[in-house]
């Protein structure tokens, strides 16, 4: 299959008089598994959306390779989308559902079998051929779906929330095979998705999006591990965030927390006053030390692998989770404990 | 809607087996509210103790109502124009025989005696059948009205002509019947058949005709003489007149037999034959012609009196029990022929006319034999007068088998499908023939 | 059987019941069994009747097939049957080519005239057929506004009119809006997304038209194409008052009307003619089973909204226009008709006056307040019946409750004309007690007749209303002690106000101008309502004008009923939708 790239310049949106996409920028590498990360209301569908070519037309540009799609109607793209409803024709067979593409391509009949038994071999589900769309599970519509996309063999990918409407088990699964068959055929795709557990486990680099604005664009690792901004802080895991100032002495730089408690920093010249902490990068002390805070247990959670504990510290509520062992200790409502956070990764915002 | 519920309750209550001498009489009438309103006014004015109950049915609906609620009859009057249905009820018994006074009233209208010698029922008005046309419609065609019955058949007519059926209004049934008297059956069935080759269509109630000529949906209409007179009466840019062969007969007035309220029958009829009650009959909406001839002082100008005008009705002299005799099979005549295959006949017509007036002065003898051939099978008659008048043949007709053991020798349905099948056939020949004429 | 309680009775309902041969049956059950006797005696005993009196040989009471034999080699009744299917097919045809433009219009465009096309899916509705019939003659007849005008000025005319064109005019303009609307929401129904996989695959225009968005729209088009054959094929009014006399409906109304309810051939074509509503409602559902696009279609939202390019707005305008004319043509004749003095071989009535609305007023008093009787009490007992059978179908698992659905719902699939035959027949050996008079012409029978008529739509009505009403309100009203029937009384009807006021609008409304059952029912003058007084109105030359007064009148009876009805439900919905708990 071709291996298109996607280059988004400067695209503003409007519905109406609301501005929905407010100067969108981003480069989607050819083969890449892409994914568009946001709460609801964020602009990752309509900026989807705007990539096959539904919605208000957009101001700025869209390459898809080195086409500017924008303003091209949506027939004439050649870019393959999935609706999250999988949008299925309930009065065709799954055949001619597939086939449908290629008929209006005007391929040839023998042509137009022998692509869909391929593709339907592609998904496993060689066996639904002659079956009607309200006869097949969830998951079996979905994979119809994308077969319909692939066999016309579209420059891109595009899927709108795929998985959102599997139930748990099946929505693992699924994100598994998707990755798989993204692999194998190396297309460029994006996958919009709110649920940063999908968009971690599958994609090679993600866009967060919030309020139309573009917040960070990198990899999983990269974007919680160093996070730009205290949105995608939040969003991407839990974020504990001690407000404070930095204090150096050239040698060493500290962080000073506004209950006057110090941590100390990395070397690295860091500027800020958030500290972000993850929960699994505290741990728990009885007594107190250098580069401990004092806290106060308040609320105890049992996660299986981890105790998550909420606890009043350095004027603030966190949430720090402690490995769970049979024989480990576990820490009453209202002890008073010792916390020391790992900081040699911590990012300062 | 408390007090109608009320009223109606106090009704039943009242109406229970007909214990009072006054009260209500039930009235079974072909006539419309138009022309029963007035004189139920009229009457219930005079005679304050009475209530009249109409019960608005058509001729022969009328009837079969009587016969079947016969066993335990509810009905005191029947009251309607044709007299060959009372002439039914009469020979089915359902009519009694009473004793009516009144002053003032003729043994006859025109050459027809007004009652029942035999005492079952008795004239009330009198009215006769002619032609109904429409001013603004005949001088935007270029037509002049229709004299005479004869001249409706003429090829300028054609599709101009509207009537009811027989079957349908009982005022059509007789006018059919005075033709096939007046000028005999074979020769009336033909002056029918070309005549109804110009019809523009055949009406469900005799009012569809008036109705038709009122609005200029077709120019001429058959009609019955007073509803000439109401629409003219009512303003409508419409005329009548009497053909020479028409007959003037009774509308009629009769009390069933067994009838709850007896005595207020007979009380109603006697209002219709005073001055007072006659009088009603010129109120613009009924237009009938009384039957007391003093009551003429009072008509309006140009408006015809058989008494004093005695060519009116004068040519016929209807025979009121021959009618009687062949009634249904008359009505099944004119539909099967007629009414339901007006297209073919109407389309043969046309080519026979056309063809006509191709050789209207051509001589081609040839030519005019055909022309003569085809008229001669679109006049011809399924069955003869004598046949007409064979009470078993007829009786087939009546759709009522008294005992369960009366055999019947056709159905009426296989009767009426192989008439059916001869005028199909007949009027495809016609057609054919004429135009073939047309093209020598 | 419940012991007899010696020394200490005791007040519960099984004491009371001592006498009942019968196991005890509970409030519901009784109710339920009330109500399917007066079903099997108001619609299954009289239409069984028909039925059974159609395969009886008149004279001997043996069982036969000969009176259909009879029918189908009567050349006359083999060509009412032909003209019957072909007026109905024909009507769906132009109803089709009426509603199909308007329904595109109005769901594929902004399109700011979508008012006028809503109001052109409630115009025709608030007339009856019969009545428009007239007007119609007058405006598109022979000699009528339209072909005097063509004829004047351009010297040809258009059977508009004629035989069979008159009974497809009429009805095609009247019933379109079932086509209409069930088009508009199937095309609004369509999820958004169908639409645009298609585009997305390289689909548009005419070919995603044609592949995709008609064939989800069809099941839609089919209901309303469905209810529209059936309305034609048993309507009465509409060819009689066109004089048209070689269709089913008439045909049997003449045979009866004028040979006499011992006619068989009457109830072969009333048989005929329930057999085919039947079959043709029978015919889309199985068409529309397995078509339920509705569980496949998640989202809604329509197919996608375009706006209008200046040439297209003229021509959409343009279109919308020339059909608002058409629709309001029976309407404007009729409003002329009621004003005018004499309208005869004119393109307009020569002049006007009031004094037909005098007339009318003067006379129809009886007609107006016999139409209050009887549709009072049908609509009373339809939204009490319709009530009690949601109730019954939805809440309870009595046993054969669906029957009273179906059966109540049967009353759709028995042509008025048919039903009242039946009545006929059943109820004329029958007396009434106290009166003496038979009950087939008691005043009472007109409004049973109309009471079945429309008891499918408010049995829908009802249905609508009561499952907005959640059950938790009811089970947390008798989780504090209140017996059913005070919850029934006190909650659940109360709550269904809305839904049971706008059935019970709607029911009166349309009952108020029902002719086919009327006609054959109404035995004299003085029982006449409003429909049966037009009719008779309409058989005087001086009562036309009158006749099409109160023909105003039943329009704007049923004009101001379908308006209160919606308003009802509308607010009715913006109150439930508040209350929602659920």
């Amino acid at each position: 299959m071709k291996k298109d790239g996607i280059t988004i310049k400067n695209v503003h949106l409007s519905f109406g008089s609301t501005e929905v996409l407010k100067g969108i920028n981003l480069e989607i590498q050819p083969g890449e598994f892409f994914a568009f990360l946001g709460p609801s209301g964020s602009g990752k569908s309509t900026l989807l959306r705007a990539i096959a070519g539904f919605g208000p037309i957009p101001t700025g540009e869209i390459f898809i390779g080195e086409r500017n799609i924008v303003g091209l109607d949506p027939w004439l793209r050649n870019v393959g989308m999935v609706f999250q409803s999988y949008a299925l024709w309930p009065h065709m067979t799954v055949r001619d559902n597939i086939g449908f593409g290629l008929r209006e391509r005007k391929f040839a009949t023998s042509n137009i079998q022998q692509k869909t038994n391929e593709v339907l071999e592609l998904v496993n589900l060689s066996h639904l051929a002659d079956r009607m769309p309200n006869q097949l599970s969830g998951g079996q519509q979905q994979r119809i779906a994308l077969a319909r996309t692939l066999v016309v063999e579209p420059d891109v990918l595009l899927l709108d929330e795929p998985l959102s409407n599997l139930d748990a088990s099946l929505r693992v699964q699924m994100r598994r095979e998707l990755l798989l068959l993204q692999r194998k055929l190396g297309l460029t795709t994006i996958f919009v998705t709110h649920d940063q557990e999908e968009a971690n486990t599958t994609c090679d680099r993600m866009a967060v999006l919030e309020n139309g604005i573009i917040q960070q664009v990198g990899s999983p690792q990269e974007l919680y591990d160093n996070p730009t901004n205290l949105f995608v802080a939040k969003f991407l895991g839990t974020a504990n965030i001690l407000t404070g100032s930095i204090e150096t002495n050239g040698r060493n730089t500290r962080f000073v927390t506004t209950t006057g408690e110090t941590l100390n920093l990395p070397t690295a010249a860091q500027s800020g006053t958030q500290l972000v902490l993850r929960p699994q990068n505290i741990e728990i002390q009885k007594t107190s030390g250098k580069g401990t805070l004092k806290a106060r247990v308040i609320h105890r959670e049992f996660l299986g692998s981890q105790i998550r504990y909420l606890v009043n510290a350095a004027g603030t509520e966190l949430v720090v989770d402690h490995s769970h062992t049979p024989d480990g200790v576990w820490f009453e409502n209202g002890t008073n404990i010792h916390l020391r956070p790992n900081t040699s990764g911590a990012t300062v915002l | 809607m408390k007090n109608v519920f009320l009223t109606s309750l106090a009704a039943f209550a009242l109406g229970s087996g007909g214990v009072l001498a006054d009260g209500k009489i039930n009235v079974i009438t072909s006539f419309p509210d138009s022309m029963t309103s007035p004189i139920e006014a009229a009457f219930e004015a005079a005679n304050p103790q009475y209530d009249l109950e109409i019960l608005n049915k058509k001729t022969s609906a009328g009837v079969k109502y009587i016969q079947e609620i016969s066993s335990d009859n509810t009905a005191d009057i029947f009251w309607a124009s044709a007299p060959d249905a009372f002439e039914v009820l009469k020979s089915d018994d359902l009519l009694a025989r009473v004793k009516v006074n009144s002053t003032g009233i003729p043994d006859k209208i025109g050459s027809y005696p007004l009652n029942d010698p035999a005492g079952y029922y008795y004239g009330f008005a009198g009215a006769g059948y002619g032609i109904m046309w429409n001013e603004r419609y005949l001088k935007n065609n270029g037509l002049e009205p229709a004299k005479e019955w004869g001249d409706l058949a003429d090829a300028k007519y054609h599709g101009h002509v509207g009537m009811s059926a027989p079957s349908r209004s009982g005022t059509t049934h007789l006018t059919v019947e005075t033709l096939l008297q007046g000028e005999g059956w074979d020769a009336g069935w033909a002056k029918w058949k070309r005549i109804a080759g110009n019809f523009s269509t055949v009406t469900e109630r005799s009012f569809g005709v008036p109705d038709g000529v009122n609005t200029g949906n077709f120019g001429l209409g058959v009609v019955i003489d007073f509803f000439g007179f109401s629409s003219k009466a009512s303003g409508f840019p419409v005329d009548f007149h009497y053909p020479t062969i028409t007959a003037l007969v009774p509308a009629n007035i009769g009390v069933v037999n067994n009838a709850p309220n007896s005595d207020g029958a007979i009380a109603f009829i006697e209002y219709l034959l005073t001055a007072e009650g006659q009088a009603v009959l010129l109120d613009p909406a009924i237009m009938r012609l009384p039957i007391n001839p003093k009551t003429y002082a009072n008509a309006p100008e140009g408006f015809p009196n058989p008494f004093k005008d005695s060519s009116i009705g004068a040519t016929v002299k209807f025979d009121v029990e021959k009618s009687g005799a062949r009634y249904n099979l008359v009505n099944s005549m004119f539909d099967v022929m007629i009414t339901y295959r007006l297209d073919d006949l109407r389309d043969t017509v046309a080519a026979l006319h056309k063809a006509e007036a191709i050789h209207a002065g051509s001589g081609n003898d040839d030519a005019k034999a055909k022309i003569a051939e085809a008229w001669a099978l679109v006049e011809a008659n399924p069955i003869t007068e004598a046949e007409s008048l064979d009470a078993d043949f007829a009786a087939i007709f009546t759709k009522k088998r008294k005992k369960a053991t009366d055999t019947v020798g056709e159905r009426q349905a296989e009767v009426e499908a192989r008439w059916d099948a001869m005028v199909v056939e007949n009027y495809a020949k016609a057609k054919a023939l004429a135009e073939e004429a047309a093209a020598m | 059987m419940s012991s007899f309680h010696i020394g200490k009775p005791t007040q519960n309902l099984a004491s009371q019941n001592e006498f009942w041969l019968f196991r005890k049956l509970t409030g519901l059950q009784s109710v339920a069994l009330l109500i399917a006797l007066v079903l099997i005696g108001l619609l299954v005993v009289p239409v069984g009747k028909v039925i059974f009196v159609a395969f009886q040989d008149p004279s001997t009471g043996a069982a036969t097939l000969q009176n259909f034999a009879d029918f189908f080699a009567t050349p006359l009744f083999r060509e009412s049957f032909w003209n019957s299917f072909y007026v109905s097919a024909m009507s769906v045809v132009f109803a089709t080519i009426i509603a199909l433009p308007l329904a595109y219009i109005t769901t594929r465009f902004h399109f700011s005239g979508s008012i006028l096309i809503q109001s052109l899916g409630f115009i025709p509705l608030i007339m009856p057929p019969f009545v428009g019939a007239v007007a119609m003659q007058l405006i598109f007849g022979r000699n009528g506004t339209v072909n005097l005008l063509l004829r004047e000025k351009f010297g040809f005319s258009v059977p508009f009119m004629e035989g069979l064109n008159g009974v497809i005019l009429v009805q095609s303009i009247h019933y379109f809006p079932f086509i209409l609307i069930n088009l508009s929401a199937s095309l609004r129904n369509i999820d958004r997304s169908m639409e645009e996989a298609a585009q997305n695959l390289g689909s548009h225009g005419i070919r995603l038209f044609r592949r995709i968005v008609f064939p989800l729209a069809m099941p839609g088009y089919i209901a309303g194409a469905a209810l529209v054959f059936i309305k034609v094929f048993d309507d009465l009014g509409a060819p009689l008052l066109l004089n048209v006399n070689n269709m089913l409906a008439p045909q049997a109304f003449l045979r009866i009307s004028s040979i006499g309810i011992s006619d068989p051939m009457g109830y072969v074509i009333s048989c005929i003619l329930v057999l085919f509503s039947i079959l043709s409602l029978w015919a889309s559902f199985l068409v529309m089973r397995g078509k339920d696009y509705s569980t496949i279609q998640k989202g809604g939202g329509g197919i996608g909204k375009r706006t209008l390019k200046t040439g297209e707005k003229v021509l959409a305008y343009s279109v919308v226009a020339l059909i608002l004319l058409v629709v309001l043509s029976p309407h404007i004749g009729l409003l002329l008709l009621s004003f005018g003095t004499i309208w005869s071989f004119a393109p307009l009535p020569d002049a006007y006056t009031l004094q037909n609305y005098i007339t009318m007023w003067e006379g129809s008093k009886t007609f107006i307040l016999n139409t209050i009787l009887y549709a009072g009490i049908a609509a009373s007992l339809d939204v009490i019946i319709g009530t009690a059978i949601a109730y019954i179908v939805i809440r309870t698992g009595i046993f054969g409750r669906q029957w009273l659905d179906y059966l109540a719902t049967g009353a759709l699939a028995v042509p008025g004309v048919v039903l009242g035959i039946g009545y006929l027949r059943t109820f004329h050996g029958v007396d009434v007690p106290f009166t003496g008079e038979s009950l087939a012409s008691w005043w009472v029978i007109i409004a049973l007749a109309l009471m079945i008529r429309r008891l499918p739509y408010a049995l829908r009505a009802c249905t609508a209303a009561l499952q907005q009403v959640s059950i938790t309100l009811e089970e947390c009203a008798e989780s504090i002690g209140a017996t059913k029937r005070r919850t029934i009384q006190k909650i659940v009807v109360p709550l269904m106000t809305g839904g049971i006021l706008a059935g019970f609008v709607t029911s009166f409304a349309t009952a108020a101008v029902e002719l086919s059952a009327t006609i054959m029912l109404v035995a004299s003058n003085s029982d006449a309502p409003l429909a049966y007084g037009i009719y008779l109105f309409m058989q005087t030359p001086s009562g036309r004008g009158a006749g099409a007064a109160l023909g105003i009148v039943a329009v704007v009876v049923v004009a101001i009923g379908t308006v209160a009805s919606q308003l009802i439900i509308e607010r009715d919905k913006k109150i439930n939708s508040s209350n929602d708990i659920v």
